[in-house]
């Protein structure tokens, strides 16, 4: 792959890196792309049936549209749910800021990449403490009324600028990084990973709220906002 | 060569024609993008299959979000951003525990080594690197990330970017003796780390 213009020239080590030749994949993964476009819509992402390995994409779909619940149920469960939390104490979640979801998410992807021996609270067989168990259930809840309240509110969302776009899809990413750690994992870290869970379902939605309030909607807005942050 | 991925501008109208769906502006899109993506990820990471479902990933994902994409930021500026993220993701899933000690932080080594521009060699060299190392050091001088950039990225600090950065080009000095002169290059202040 040597680079017939430049027969062994000095050059800075910045310039020879790109000076590299660029690769083309063996095979094109157009098709395979294309056949899942068109399995779905560009938007609504359904995606049809994929390669095992390709589980954290299903997970991450799984994440944003998984609880068809009404939203007025999911408000009152995210009330609960920090009701909970803040009675349990010294396990409360990390809460976000409203301010930083973007400069938070980077963070995060790490701190849920290195925290790895947790179980998915699915297949417990054995009941958990019971101080642990309230905060789980809590967790679990408050996840399930920001995931509802997304949903909600993407259909009438403004479009989102270059960096936010980017940061979401970030942050959609690190979600379905810890879903699938989730689902593979031992039960010891359920917590934390539950907590980094809700934490980014609040990154998340502070940088959709910005959006949708700048929408048609935005009187609406005020009324679907989760009301469980600490800002 | 790399850096052409930032000269690849898609025109407004095969972005409008991809935001309303049309399956031929996708392939248009991907057809201009398979290889600067595909390199990216084949430089992070060395493996041409995992390099390959970043591809994959990258692509799919910024066109089930295309419809959300504002033309204020330039277009490959977004696919380079998802495409890097994607392939962090991976890098971190499959090396766990690369993550390097962050106190650990090399010295400056002033500016970088010139070394000759044998693509072989060179590309050998870089498959030599711990995956991250190799990753931050493409993230710094080929796309031209910040060391907080990367910091931010990679989830540490910016005396770990920096000091992968350093131990990458030590490295990869090394590795290239035979093929490389020992010129103590001062002439590139801005590149110094």
């Amino acid at each position: 792959m040597s680079n017939p213009k430049l027969p062994g020239n000095l050059m800075p080590l910045p310039e020879a890196l790109r000076a590299l030749p660029q690769v083309a994949p063996e095979r094109s993964a157009w098709a395979q792309i294309a056949a899942e476009l068109e399995a779905g819509n560009t938007q609504g992402a359904k995606i049809t049936a994929r390669p095992m390995h390709r589980v954290r994409t299903g997970a991450r779909r799984r994440v944003r549209w998984m609880l068809p619940a009404s939203l007025a149920a999911g408000l009152v469960l995210a009330f609960a749910a920090m009701a909970m939390l803040q009675h349990n104490g010294r396990h409360a979640p990390a809460i976000a800021t409203v301010a930083q979801p973007a400069a938070s998410s980077n963070a995060n992807v790490a701190n849920s990449a290195n925290t790895l021996n947790v179980t998915n609270v699915a297949n417990r067989d054995t009941p958990l403490e019971p101080g642990k168990g309230a905060q789980l259930h809590a967790l679990q809840q408050h996840s399930q009324a920001l995931e509802h309240w997304l949903r909600e509110t993407s259909r009438s969302a403004a479009p989102l600028p270059g960096q936010d776009l980017a940061a979401a899809t970030e942050i959609e990413d690190m979600i379905g990084l810890i879903d699938v750690q989730l689902g593979s994992s031992d039960r010891d870290g359920d917590l934390p990973l539950w907590r980094r869970r809700v934490a980014l379902l609040e990154d998340l939605t502070a940088l959709r709220y910005s959006r949708y309030s700048l929408a048609e909607t935005g009187a609406d807005a005020k009324s679907l906002t989760p009301t469980t942050w600490t800002n | 060569m790399s850096e052409s991925f930032s000269h690849l501008e898609m025109p407004d109208s095969v972005i409008a024609r991809a935001q309303a769906g049309e399956l031929a502006a996708f392939e248009q899109i991907y057809r201009r993008f398979e290889r600067p993506v595909y390199t990216l990820a084949l430089r992070m990471l060395g493996e041409p299959e995992a390099a390959r479902d970043v591809l994959h990933d990258a692509m799919l994902k910024v066109f089930q979000r295309i419809g959300q994409y504002r033309n204020d930021a330039p277009f490959w500026a977004w696919l380079r951003q998802v495409a890097t993220n994607e392939t962090l993701m991976r890098l971190r899933r499959e090396h766990p525990t690369e993550s390097g000690d962050e106190a650990d932080e090399v010295s400056d080594p002033g500016a970088p080594p010139w070394v000759r521009a044998d693509a072989l060699a060179l590309e050998r060299a870089l498959g030599q690197l711990p995956a991250m190392t190799r990753s931050v050091l493409w993230m710094y001088h080929v796309e031209g990330y910040s060391h907080p950039e990367i910091a931010e990225f990679v989830g540490k600090t910016i005396s770990f970017s920096k000091s992968q950065v350093a131990r990458g080009t030590a490295r990869l000095r090394d590795l290239l003796v035979p093929a490389t002169e020992s010129v103590s290059c001062r002439i590139q202040s801005s590149l110094a780390i």
